[in-house]
This record gives structure tokens, sequence and C-alpha cells, in this order.
């Protein structure tokens, strides 16, 4: 437990004072050099890196490096990043996770967490020690393939047209289009909307009646409800291809019994909106219908003569030879109508073994749930 | 079976619940307590299983229909807990929450309507919110607990520290299992398992601040010492769950909940 005497005060003095020392050395390398770049991490360097640091577990280190694997280090090197993390989560519009003090720490935690598995391999006790090496090691797979690894991640971003094949993609905010190893060719890009809804609007200030709480009605064939003392019934909605929905309504306002009725629409590209004025100030009208789902149905190749089709919607991600390609986005000013798909393509080779530390380390923390917080 | 029975089945699944974790407190044995509980849950996921046949799709989709598994969840998870470490405040804890789930169910459905965003519709959705509500409350009571042993004796910290210590890790393993499943879910919707959005900063911030709690005994600081972490901690878990939105670096955060 704890280190009372003289000795190991003045070693946990040094060990902090090195940690300190590296993360200084972090900050003249930041005003220097500038912010990390994650691509000198690429293959084969985060390889090397790996390799060093798995070193770190089978061989039994002189002291002055052991040291680095001790508990009292973790609190140190954890007391440093929630630092810098707190920075990064308070001041607005910073770059900490690219700069190289926190590049460093990070370092020293993988080597910390090394260390500590090393210690713990070579006196293993599976009763005694398997939360321990499922949490740690598992983090440490989890911390390598999220920071060096990343090195080797590609992402692009490649619009198709209805109809089209597509081999070029292009990088976030550089309009340069090139050649990738996969291509997409859209067989249909689809999409399922909510409903608009019709509203009171305050036609000054735009604002949904009744004011704070504002109420809505779904704007569906025969669909009926109040919003601000006013009776309102859908007597017809028309939404067709090309066209902006809209629906054909009558109110009646319960106090006095008057009646109004005619067409609103929320109009888009295609035509244009409608309201229905109550007076001066207020006015029936129509939100834009949300997108509910957007999918695409594709058909994609690699380089290599692999095809694979299937279809590709939002949180569910199409796998090929090592490149996971999302549903991005679409023609918003078009919605359902929109003719073009827009795809991301991920390259990570390194996602095998981040999947592997993250169900390490969920199943550790179930031996938390059981174990509890008894001493081992 | 439609929304329109849900009323009946909420209430008798609530009845069960109560009673059950009132048997738990006032019967020797917790056999009788712990059927009422199971029976209550059978209930409700045969409400949910009704509902789902008659829909057609699992019930994921409208904050409705979600909030209908936080209630099922809570219950559940707060008994297994229950008869792993017989707290049987956590059951009458778990009980409370997810009533107040069911009441919101009953007073404002959103039971169509709700806009979901595409986004958000993930089986992860549910799992990954639920594991943070039972990690909240587990390290609430885990800080209630501090603040009584430092305004207290040798006596109680002796009593209570272990109490401390098991609450503190039985949250961190929720802790951890949310954030995995968030990670899990934004690399399927996103492509990415971590972006330092603001929200997932401060969900860092909190665990890295319970992980120097639970490594503290390693130091010379004592363990004493160690429980002022705890309080500081959970506020750093309110910013985390209440706070981010209105923090400045939070503009533009993915995560608006
Ligand atoms: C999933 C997150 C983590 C969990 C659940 C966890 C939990 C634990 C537990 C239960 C112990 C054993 C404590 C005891 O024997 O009483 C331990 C020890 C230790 N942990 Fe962690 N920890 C985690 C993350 C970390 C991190 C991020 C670091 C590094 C910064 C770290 C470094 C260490 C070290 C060095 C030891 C001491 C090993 C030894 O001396 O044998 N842990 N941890």
């Amino acid at each position: 437990m704890g280190g009372q005497g003289k000795g190991k005060q003045e070693t946990a003095l040094v060990e902090i004072i090195i940690i300190s020392a590296v993360t200084i050395a972090g900050l003249a390398l930041q005003f220097v050099i500038g912010p990390l770049d994650f691509g000198i991490l690429a293959f084969p360097v985060n390889l090397v890196l790996g390799l060093l640091l798995l070193l770190l577990i089978p061989f039994k280190f002189p002291k002055s490096i052991r040291r680095f694997g001790s508990g009292r280090v973790s609190v140190t090197l954890l007391a440093i990043v929630t630092l810098m993390a707190i920075y990064m989560g308070v001041v607005p519009g910073n770059d900490v996770k690219h700069s190289w003090p926190f590049a460093l720490i990070y370092l020293m935690t993988m080597v910390n967490l090394a260390l500590a598995v090393g210690k713990r391999v070579r006196k293993f006790n599976l009763k005694r020690d398997h939360g321990f090496m499922l949490n740690h090691l598992g983090l440490l797979l989890l911390l390598f393939s999220a920071g060096p690894g990343s090195g080797d991640m590609q992402r692009w971003f490649m619009t198709v047209a209805e109809g089209a094949t597509e081999w070029r993609g292009e990088r976030a905010g550089v309009n340069e289009p090139v050649e990738l190893p996969v291509a997409i060719s859209l067989i249909d890009f689809s999409m399922e909307e909510y409903p608009p809804k019709i509203a009171i609007v305050n036609k000054s200030t735009g604002e949904s009646q009744p004011s704070g709480k504002p109420v809505f009605i779904e704007s569906t064939d025969g669909n009926s409800g109040i919003i601000a003392g006013w009776s309102i019934q859908i007597d017809s909605f028309i939404y067709r291809p090309m066209m902006a929905p809209s629906a054909f309504i009558s109110a009646k306002r319960v106090s006095d019994g008057e009646m109004i009725s005619g067409r609103v629409s929320c109009g888009n590209i295609f035509q244009q909106f409608a309201i229905l004025d109550i007076d001066d100030r207020f006015c029936f009208a129509m939100t834009h219908p949300e997108p509910q789902k957007f999918s695409s149905q594709v058909k994609v190749y690699t380089k290599e003569g692999e095809e694979r089709t299937g279809i590709i919607e939002v949180n569910r991600p199409l796998t090929i030879a090592g490149w996971k390609i999302y549903q991005y986005s679409y023609d918003t000013r078009r919605g359902r109508d929109s003719e073009i798909s827009v795809f991301e393509l991920v390259y990570d080779p390194w996602i095998i073994l981040a999947y592997i530390g993250i169900g390490m380390v969920m199943i550790g923390s179930l031996t938390l749930l059981i174990k509890g917080g008894k001493r081992e | 079976m439609s929304w329109n029975e849900f009323i009946y089945f909420a209430a008798g699944s609530l009845l069960f619940w109560i009673s059950g974790t009132v048997a738990l407190y006032r019967l020797r044995r917790s056999l009788t307590g712990e059927l009422l509980i199971i029976a209550g849950l059978l209930l409700f996921s045969s409400f949910i299983a009704l509902l789902w046949d008659y829909i057609g799709h699992p019930p994921l989709r409208t904050m409705g229909e979600t909030r209908l598994w936080y209630s099922l969840f809570l219950v559940l998870v707060g008994y297994v807990t229950y008869k792993r470490w017989r707290y049987k405040w956590l059951m009458a804890y778990s009980v409370l929450v997810s009533s107040v789930f069911i009441f919101v169910n009953l007073l404002k459905p959103e039971i169509h309507g709700t806009n979901l965003m595409p986004a958000l519709q993930s089986v992860w959705f549910v799992p990954h919110v639920t594991v943070y509500i039972l990690s909240y409350a587990m390290m609430g009571a885990a800080t209630i607990a501090s603040a009584i042993t430092l305004s207290s004796g040798e006596k109680r910290e002796r009593e209570l520290l272990p109490l401390i210590d098991n609450l503190v890790h039985i949250g961190f393993g929720f802790l951890v299992l949310g954030m995995l499943m968030g990670a899990v879910w934004a690399k399927e919707a996103w492509g990415d398992y971590w972006t330092w959005d603001p929200k997932e900063v401060w969900a860092f911030i909190t665990a890295s601040a319970y992980l120097i709690y639970m490594h503290a005994h390693y130091t010379k600081i004592s363990r004493r010492e160690a429980l002022w972490i705890l309080p500081v901690a959970f506020i750093l878990l309110m910013i985390t769950w209440l706070g981010v939105n209105y923090l400045p670096a939070a503009q533009g955060s993915i995560h608006t909940y």
C-alpha cells in the first residue's frame, strides 16, 4: 500500500519531476514544431512503437525503468491528463488533442500500463489478476489503436449520383478528387420523413404558439387537434415527388366558432411555401418534414475485383476490404427527391485491435460489478 | 396490444415492484419481495413484447418507446445488483427512478411524433443511456456516503469505507460500459469511436477523476484524504450530465440531450 517512508517520498518526488519535465519538453516542442501531425505515426512507425511497448511486458527491466509502471506514477499521469482534459473542455477552439504535451503524457500512460501489466504477467494468478489484466491490457490495446493507430486512418467523402458509379473521393475541406481503391455504384437513394406539422406562428417573431409551450399537429390525412384555442382538422394532405408537402386544413375557434380554411405548405425548392392568415399577428403554417431514415442501395467494388451489394443507412455502414462505408448526407435542398447520396469512407486497419480492447475492458468492467471494491 | 392498455400494465408492474421493495424491507426472508419484483418484471416485459408484436418492429423508435426500456432495465439491473450486494436502498432507488419514467410515459407519452434523428435510432441508444443512469445513481450514493464519513469520526469510517469503495467500483464499471457502448455506437454512426466532442471530453474527465480515486491508495494520500476526490468527481459528473451544453467550448456538440 501507500509508501510512507522517506525514501519512498523521495522517489515519488523524482517521478513527479520527471513526468513534469516531459510535459514541459512537450510544450517546448509545441512552440518549436507546432501541433503534432498524426501522419508521422503512420505505418511502420506505429508498428515499431507498438512492438516496443509490447517488449515492456515480458522482460524484466532495471528498477529505474520499472518504477514507471507503479500505481503511484499512474495517479500522477491521471492527474495531469485530467487537467489537460479540463482545459480541453473549457477553453473554446483549443487543439489539445493534437498537442505534444498531450501526446507525451498519452505515451507515458501506455508505458505505465505496459509495465504494470508486465509486472503481473510475471507472477500471474488467474483468480487474482484476471480483472486487472482485462482492464489494463484491454485499455492499452484501445489506447494504442486510437492513438498511434489513428496515423493510418483514412477518411474520404464520396458523392455519387443515382445510376452512376464513382471511384473518386475527397478529403474533408480539400477540393481535390483522388481515385480510391473502392468504388460505389448508387442504385437508389431513398428517404423516409416524419410527417410535417401544422403550427400557429407569430408572424413577426416566428415563434410557435402557445408561446413557450408550442403545440403541433402532425399533418396526416384526417388528423385533428387543438392549438391555442383553435380546433384544427387536416382535411387532406398531399406530398408528391418534386412537389412541396401541402395540406388543406379547416380550423374553428373554440370560443366564438369563427372558421378559417385553406392551404398551408412549408415549401421547398420545387414550390413556394403557403401560410394561412388568422389575423395580422398570427397564421397557420407547416414545419419542414424531418428526416426519419435515409438509405442508399449500392453496389460496391474494389480494385481487387471484390463486389458487394447492400443497403447503407445511418448506423448501418457496409464493410468491404477493410473499408467501412457510411451514409453521410444527400442533397438536403431536394430532401427525399435527392438524386445523389454522399458517403463517408473510412479505412482503419487497427480497428480490430480497438474492438478487442473494447471487448476486454467491457468484460473487465463486469468483474468490477461483481467484485466491487475488494482489494486483491 | 397498443399504448392504450399501457396504464394497466404500468400500474400492475408498479404495484408489484413497490410492494416487493416494501416486503424486502419488512419481511425477514427476502423470497416474497423477490417474487413480487420478478412478477412485475414479467408483467412489464410482456407489455413490451405485445407492443412489439402489435407495431411489427422493436419498440425503439420514439422517446416513449425508449423510456419503456429504461423503466424495465432500471428495475432489472437494480434487482440483479441487489441479488449480488443486498443493498435494499438500491432496489428502492431503481423502482423510484423507473416509476418516474413510467409516469412521464403516462402523462406525456410522445408515442408518436417524436422525431428521433436517424443517428439516434440505434440499438446502442437505450443501453448506453441506461447504464450511465445506473452509474450516476451509484456515484451519487458514494458521494453521500463520503460526505457522511468526512463529517464524522473514525468509527463511521471503518464502517463506510468498504461500502464507498464498492459503490465507486460498481459505478465505475457501469460508467466504463456506458462509455464503451457509446464508442461502439459512434463508430457505427459516424466512423469514429472517440472524437473529443465536448460531452466526451467531460465524460473522460469524470472517468479519470474516479480512476484517481481508485488508484489513490498507491500514493501516500491517506484514505480519508482520498475521500475528498469523490465530491469533486461528482461535480464533474454533473457537469458532464447537465452542464456541458452551457460551456463555451460546447457550441456545436453532437450530444444535444
Ligand atoms: C478501465 C480503467 C481502469 C480500471 C477499472 C482500473 C482498476 C484498477 C484496479 C482495480 C487496480 C488494482 C488495485 C488494487 O490492487 O487494489 C489497478 C491497479 C493499477 N492500475 Fe488501474 N485501472 C484502470 C485504468 C488505469 C489507467 C488508465 C492506468 C494508468 C494511468 C492504470 C494504472 C494502474 C497501475 C499502474 C496499477 C498498479 C499495478 C500494480 O502495481 O500491480 N490503471 N487498477
